[in-house]
């Protein structure tokens, strides 16, 4: 089976810096993969590129296609906010619907009526009079009413309400996704995520350091808190980060002998937030 | 073409002074005529009836198309920046449409659907104006506002006009459409640097000003190309007035060349140069998303 998104040497540079750097990953169909990474790590970057916003170097395709030669044909299949709040000033919200509904054969009108139904926005109010939640929940009750196979989501719910995050986060996994859709969804609220994402992609200064499902994270990390006076003993077993907590230490272990652990302390799968900062912090030296 | 359509209806929806702009000259020139001192105008009683409502429409239709051509310039020189300005670009490339089809519908809308627009306006404002006129100014005006055959030569004229202008401006729109998808700031400011400091290199290092001439050519040459020199060429009705003999064309039919302009190598040159900026300015939006 080939994967929906295939990524290889992704390398993309302005002018010295570099933004990605030769990243490598795949996404496959019916994930719900979320890119983490710390701000300037390329996540942006990598995303615009999937959506042929942006040239770059190595290769890549998405749905079997190049995203910078053939994004209009791409654009029928996926669908994106690659950013809150990029809806124009001046558009009405009943004209947005109008225009989506004019101009994109998968756009369902009757879905995004339904969904916007939902919020207290009419039709007539234009961009500029509206909140910046109620613009996110505008441009998302369009993406969401758009039966794509590749949604992109480049932090969606910034501006939102705990409510309206929650309840977006619901619709998302209940109303949108099924076996033929995929998400990409990158976020700085990782715990919020967490329990809807199938795989996790963690991007640090332009390079992939780590593509996993979250059933393989299960099985390949694990953190073990120990009490002070264990400490020895546990960094005897090579963890690759350690953090204090509440008087004890947290290690952190790729390919855990787990027998050795469970003597030492209380063993655990490790949150995706505190994989990513362990990674972050600790794997790279 | 159902694509097009939207784009169109999207440029109305953002650049509301497409149509507000030509309702408020016209408005404004109604209301002169409703209030204003009509009757205290003075027009030569000799002049030919035609000469007077000639007159009245190529001056209702010149104020229209001088602000016309100023809107036009300005939306083409803003229409790419604008939505990458307020990032905007990133919901209109989310949908699939190519960013030929997006480049080339802002230039028919500059180049064809906005003149279209001014050329309605400016008619209905003449047919409201010669209304009132004839009803204040009988005793200088009569029936001079109401030859059916100026109103249609109006028409043509004015078609006329769209279509030339369209083709002969391809390389300005092009130009503008370029610095519009290129500047990251100051559209205004690059839309006039470049020409000013090519004129001023040419002028420092090599003595001459080809770049100055070929310049002022595309501004003001369309005419000598799309028109036929008045003299010999159109039917003339000759005036006495205080001793001063005042000759005025009666026709344009005579006075239009489209053959002379389609046959000059000039228009189909400054076409290809367009094309080929048209082309570049649809690369720069494909690869410059953001600002």
């Amino acid at each position: 089976m080939t994967a929906l998104i295939e990524a290889r040497e992704l390398t993309k540079k302005y002018g010295a810096q570099v933004a990605l750097d030769r990243a490598n990953f795949s996404v496959q169909t019916g994930r719900i993969v979320g890119l983490i990474g710390p701000n300037g790590a390329g996540k942006t970057t990598a995303l615009r590129a999937i959506l042929g916003l942006t040239a770059y170097e190595g290769q890549l395709q998405v749905l079997g296609r190049e995203p910078l030669r053939d994004r209009t044909e791409l654009m029928r299949d996926a669908s994106f906010i690659a950013d809150v709040a990029v809806l124009p000033a001046w558009l009405r919200v009943d004209h947005a619907v109008d225009f989506v509904a004019g101009v994109h054969p998968r756009f369902r009108r009757d879905r995004a009526a339904e969904l916007l139904a939902k919020t207290q926005i009419t039709g007539k109010r234009r961009m500029r009079e509206l909140s910046k939640g109620m613009k996110t929940q505008v441009h998302l009750a369009l993406t969401m009413a758009i039966d794509a196979k590749l949604l992109v989501l480049d932090e969606p719910t910034l501006g939102l309400d705990i409510l309206a995050r929650s309840a977006f986060y619901d619709a998302l996994v209940n109303d949108y996704m099924d076996e033929t859709r995929t998400i990409l969804i990158t976020t700085h609220q990782v715990e919020e995520v967490e329990n809807l994402l199938t795989d996790v992609l963690f991007i640090d200064k332009g390079r992939i350091v780590l593509d996993s499902s979250l059933d393989d994270i299960a099985t390949r990390y694990a953190a073990v808190a120990v009490a002070a006076d264990r400490v020895d003993a546990a960094r005897a077993e090579k963890p690759f980060f350690e953090r204090r907590m509440l008087g004890k230490v947290v290690l952190y272990f790729e390919h855990p002998n787990l027998e050795k652990l469970a003597g030492l302390g209380e063993v655990h799968t490790p949150s995706v937030a505190d994989l990513f900062v362990a990674k972050l912090s600790g794997g790279s030296e | 073409m159902n694509t097009y359509n939207w784009l169109i209806r999207r440029e109305f929806w953002e650049n509301r002074a497409i149509w507000m702009m030509p309702a408020v000259i016209g408005a404004v020139m109604i209301l002169v005529a409703l209030f204003g001192q009509v009757n205290q105008v003075s027009i030569p009683l000799q002049l030919p009836s035609q000469t007077i409502g000639g007159g009245f429409l190529l001056a209702v239709a010149a104020t229209f198309f001088a602000v016309m051509s100023i809107y036009s310039t300005w939306y083409l020189l803003d229409c790419l920046y604008a939505d990458r300005k307020d990032r905007s670009v990133l919901f209109w490339k989310s949908m699939p449409i190519s960013d030929t089809v997006t480049v080339t519908s802002k230039l028919a809308n500059a180049l064809i659907i906005i003149p279209l627009v001014y050329f309605a306006a400016a008619d209905l404002t003449a047919l409201v104006m010669a209304f009132i006129l004839s009803v204040r100014a009988s005793s200088q005006v009569g029936g001079a506002l109401w030859h059916a055959d100026l109103w249609l030569q109006m028409q043509v004229l004015w078609l006329y006009v769209i279509a030339v202008s369209a083709l002969w401006y391809l390389p300005l729109a092009g130009y503008l459409l370029v610095v519009s998808a290129w500047a990251r700031r100051a559209v205004m400011l690059w839309s006039i640097l470049p020409p000013i400091a090519l004129i001023l290199v040419e002028r420092w290092f090599f003595g001459t000003h080809v770049i100055a001439n070929q310049l002022g050519e595309r501004l003001v040459g369309m005419g000598a190309l799309a028109f036929r020199d008045p003299q010999g060429c159109c039917s003339w009705a000759s005036t006495v007035v205080d001793n001063d003999t005042i000759r005025t064309p009666v026709s344009i039919w005579g006075f239009l060349n489209p053959g002379g302009f389609l046959s000059s190598p000039e228009t189909w040159i400054g076409a290809a140069a367009g094309v080929a900026l048209i082309a570049a300015a649809i690369q720069l939006r494909r690869r410059r998303s953001e600002i």
